[in-house]
């Protein structure tokens, strides 16, 4: 059964239809809501809400775009809505415990390790996920669908409704900066 | 402290640490979670959906404010509602209209007789 039928057959809300769509894209999704989040639990509700939305939402979907095109921009507007409550929770965490309110410890985040990262690179890589946590999040999109999700810059280009020239730029200010941010890394720590 | 070449160096096995990188593949059983959160979704009643629209904070606030301009347009409107605003006019009784309405009820038929 090819996309557009699939699509067509779940408009009309066929179940089976559905399932095939979940299981198709589930680790596309999942995997690039990791590489936005660093969290393995996060990552998986982020991927169920994207799945409830394409079933609620593909009466919408008009095919201007590729099916995947259209599944990486929710899941990217998800991911990044996610990290911006998360941060703005952190935010309001600290605020309450200057004024001495009890509230929840601030507790900073272990390590992410993702796992299709070779055994021998692990560390390094974590270490660049820290890196690339810091990079504003625009540069950080461009930076996670073709370095984690392999996509091409024209591809990138298409998720983020943008030029090729303009994605060229952003990975080359992401590239600085991440250069930038893992030699004072290893000035301090090595 | 350390060379610098030997950081760059460091940064570049850094930065090429995820070439080659494999897909994540989320737990098993998505699609049933997936359809427990759909079915969740069709049990809200219309009200749970009015309640958390409203709830969400730029909501409130919005609301808020609204509720505050509201109450100053209704303030400004009353205290400037003393003088008669252009093209009102003021109805005047004439003479015999008063004389009526201020003898009405002490109309001499009324009137308890000694």
């Amino acid at each position: 059964m090819n996309e557009w039928t699939l699509i067509e057959k779940l408009k009309q809300g066929d179940e089976a239809a559905f399932k095939t769509i979940v299981d198709t894209w589930q680790d596309m999704v999942y995997n690039t809501a990791l590489g936005i989040v660093q969290n393995a639990e996060d990552a998986e509700d982020i991927a169920q809400e994207v799945f409830v939305q394409v079933y609620q939402s593909v009466s919408s979907f008009k095919g201007d775009s590729k099916f995947s095109t259209w599944l990486y921009r929710i899941t990217i507007t998800k991911s990044l809505d996610h990290q911006r409550r998360k941060k703005r929770k952190k935010r309001f965490a600290f605020v309450r415990s200057l004024f001495g309110e009890e509230s929840e410890v601030v507790v900073h985040p272990p390590d992410f390790h993702h796992p299709g990262v070779a055994l021998d690179k692990k560390e390094d890589a974590a270490t660049l996920f820290q890196a690339i946590n810091q990079l504003p999040e625009n540069q950080k999109v461009a930076f996670t669908l073709h370095k984690i999700e392999g996509l091409s810059y024209q591809e990138v280009s298409e998720v983020m409704k943008t030029t090729v020239s303009s994605v060229e730029s952003l990975m080359h200010r992401a590239k600085s900066n991440l250069k930038k941010n893992l030699s004072e890394f290893y000035k301090e720590n090595e | 402290m350390k060379k610098q070449s030997d950081i760059e160096k460091r940064v570049e096995e850094t930065l090429n640490s995820v070439e080659g990188i494999q897909r994540a593949t989320p737990a098993p059983w998505l699609f049933a979670r997936v359809k427990g959160k759909l079915l969740k979704a069709e049990e809200r009643t219309g009200w749970e959906v009015v309640g958390s629209f409203l709830s969400k904070p730029a909501v409130a606030v919005a609301g808020l404010f609204l509720i505050m301009a509201l109450n100053g347009i209704l303030l400004l409107n009353q205290q400037s509602g003393g003088s008669l605003s252009a093209g009102q006019t003021e109805i005047v009784p004439t003479d015999s209209e008063s004389l009526i309405a201020s003898s009405s009820s002490f109309d001499f038929e009324n009137l308890v007789q000694p």
